[in-house]
């Protein structure tokens, strides 16, 4: 479960981050500690997020309040978007817009089973190796290899900071080892002198259409109205959800599968048009979704994965009859 | 080559060059040769060698070394209004700075080898190709934008909240990403491996 994965740790979290690495410490302690160093630690970082042609100057300012994270993650190029994640909602501006979708916050949601954390089962799925590297922002760094075994999934280069464990540099790469995605950090502050003022949104939303998913949609629901007849490998259901999203009038079922690395969104919604929609593929950095329309309902799989990952998904998900409620409207 | 040089663009690619320097450092990159090979084994012969990946040279930073070349050397991205007013002052120098390193570093690549991005470095290893984000076909002849596709932009909020800290890093930049960054392609396209 997600709450007991990151708050039991939130404690020790802060010592952990920062205690040396030994000469053992393996790809799996490394990507065990970054997870826990960007969940705990304070850090107030620019970085330039490139995928594809596009690249893009951002800020993340990230805090922990009573041992739960609160970030602000801002575009400081074009388009003035900002995520603001508080300790009770995720904040997401659109100035362009003049938009903010609203999300309440899922990780202390009961209905998470599981966190997509680095576990033992990761070996299976995918090589971990570790290498040193050379320095990058003034910091010795310690390089992390996450190769996979098959073409379901993308790998990672992190260029981690030795003392922290802090992803300086993040590289998403395809089977042929090309890079889809990087996050490089051009600067980095780490420590409790960040303050809790630049968590603040840069911008005046005075004006803006707060778009707030209906509560009356929220549903506790025992079990997945649908499921997938077949998975890629080493994906599994972790948790599901029965809401609605920001500005959305129906309700949306939510799945979310995970290799413990990777993970995979899918969100059911009845169809809004008359007759069959064509599936459709969007990609978005190294972000893929696939949307096809079974039953009248339109099936859509977002997530960090290749193109064929999120369609094998979408395409095998069937309606479960009959869906099981346990309360809500 | 002195090590004050040197120096300067460590400090650049840092992002804690002073703007007036840096926009000299430019300058002199686009006269002298040599200093734009140093300044760009620097960048790229050093992790980024290492990389699987390589660096990904953008447009985008192409256009941001133009305005630096022809408006005195120091380039900066637009920000929104509000941003200015919000961003701390402590920021605003170092960003130029990051902009200024992000956006020489893709001259000194220009530069050196003017058909980037297939760039051959010392040594005979090549860079692997860079893997453009719209290479599949957009359907219908447009691709539509995050402003036009909120909903898409509200998958990426919500399932970025059950990813793990790197993954949601990676969904919620692409959320935030700027709109050209998303293409459409025929599913049949998508199913290929």
């Amino acid at each position: 479960m997600r709450r007991a994965f990151i708050v039991p740790l939130a404690g020790v979290a802060a010592i952990a981050a920062t205690s040396p690495a030994t000469a053992e410490t393996t790809a799996r302690d490394w990507l065990e500690r970054m997870t826990r160093s960007l969940a705990s630690l304070h850090y107030d970082g620019l970085f330039i997020h490139t995928a594809g042609s596009q690249s893009e100057s951002m800020r993340i300012v990230h805090r922990t309040v009573d041992g739960r994270s609160v970030e602000r993650l801002v575009s400081l190029d074009r388009s003035g978007r900002e995520i603001v994640r508080t300790p009770e909602e995720v904040h997401f501006y659109l100035p362009d817009r003049r938009v903010v979708l609203v999300e309440p916050r899922s990780d202390d949601g009961s209905l998470l089973k599981a966190l997509p954390a680095p576990g033992p089962q990761l070996d299976a799925l995918y090589t971990l190796e570790t290498s040193p590297g050379h320095r990058l922002l003034r910091r010795d760094v310690q390089i992390v290899d996450i190769r996979p075994r098959d073409g379901y999934r993308y790998g990672y280069r992190l260029w981690l900071d030795a003392d922290t464990a802090m992803p300086l540099r993040s590289d998403v790469l395809d089977a042929e080892a090309r890079t889809v995605e990087s996050i490089q950090f051009t600067k980095l502050e780490i420590g409790e002198d960040v303050s809790a003022r630049e968590l603040e949104p840069g911008v005046d939303a005075t004006g803006y259409q707060w778009l707030r998913p209906r509560p009356e949609a929220e549903r506790r629901v025992r079990q997945a109205g649908w499921l997938p007849r077949k998975m890629p490998p080493g994906f599994r259901l972790v948790a599901f959800r029965s809401h609605s999203l920001p500005g959305l009038p129906m309700r949306t079922q939510h799945l979310i599968f995970s290799d413990g690395f990777a993970s995979v969104s899918v969100f059911i919604e009845p169809a809004a048009g008359k007759g069959p929609v064509p599936p459709e593929s969007t990609s978005v950095g190294s972000a893929n979704a696939f949307s096809t329309q079974v039953n009248g309902q339109v099936v859509t799989a977002v997530g960090e994965v290749p193109p064929a990952t999120v369609r094998e998904i979408a395409t095998s998900l069937a309606p479960v009859e009959p869906p099981e409620s346990v309360g809500g409207p | 080559m002195t090590d004050q040089i040197r120096e300067q663009i460590s400090a650049l690619l840092d992002g804690e060059l002073a703007a007036g320097e840096t926009g000299l450092l430019v300058r002199r990159m686009e006269r002298d040769t040599e200093l734009r090979r140093v300044f760009a084994s620097y960048v790229i012969a050093g992790e980024s060698l290492r990389s699987p990946g390589g660096v990904v040279a953008s447009r985008d930073f192409a256009a941001r070394v133009s305005a630096a070349l022809a408006e005195g050397g120091v380039a900066m991205p637009v920000p929104a209004p509000e941003r200015v007013a919000g961003m701390p002052q402590k920021w605003r120098r170092p960003l130029a700075g990051a902009a200024v390193a992000a956006g020489a570093a893709l001259a000194a690549v220009l530069l050196v080898q003017p058909d980037a991005g297939r760039e051959r470095f010392a040594g005979g290893r090549a860079a692997p190709p860079v893997v453009p984000a719209a290479a599949m076909m957009p359907v219908g002849g447009a691709s539509p934008t995050l402003a036009q596709n909120q909903r898409l932009a509200g998958y990426l909020v919500a399932h970025g909240q059950y990813a793990t800290p790197i993954g949601r890093r990676v969904a919620w930049s692409n959320a935030l990403a700027t709109d050209p960054g998303i293409a459409r392609m025929p599913p049949e396209v998508a199913g290929q491996r």
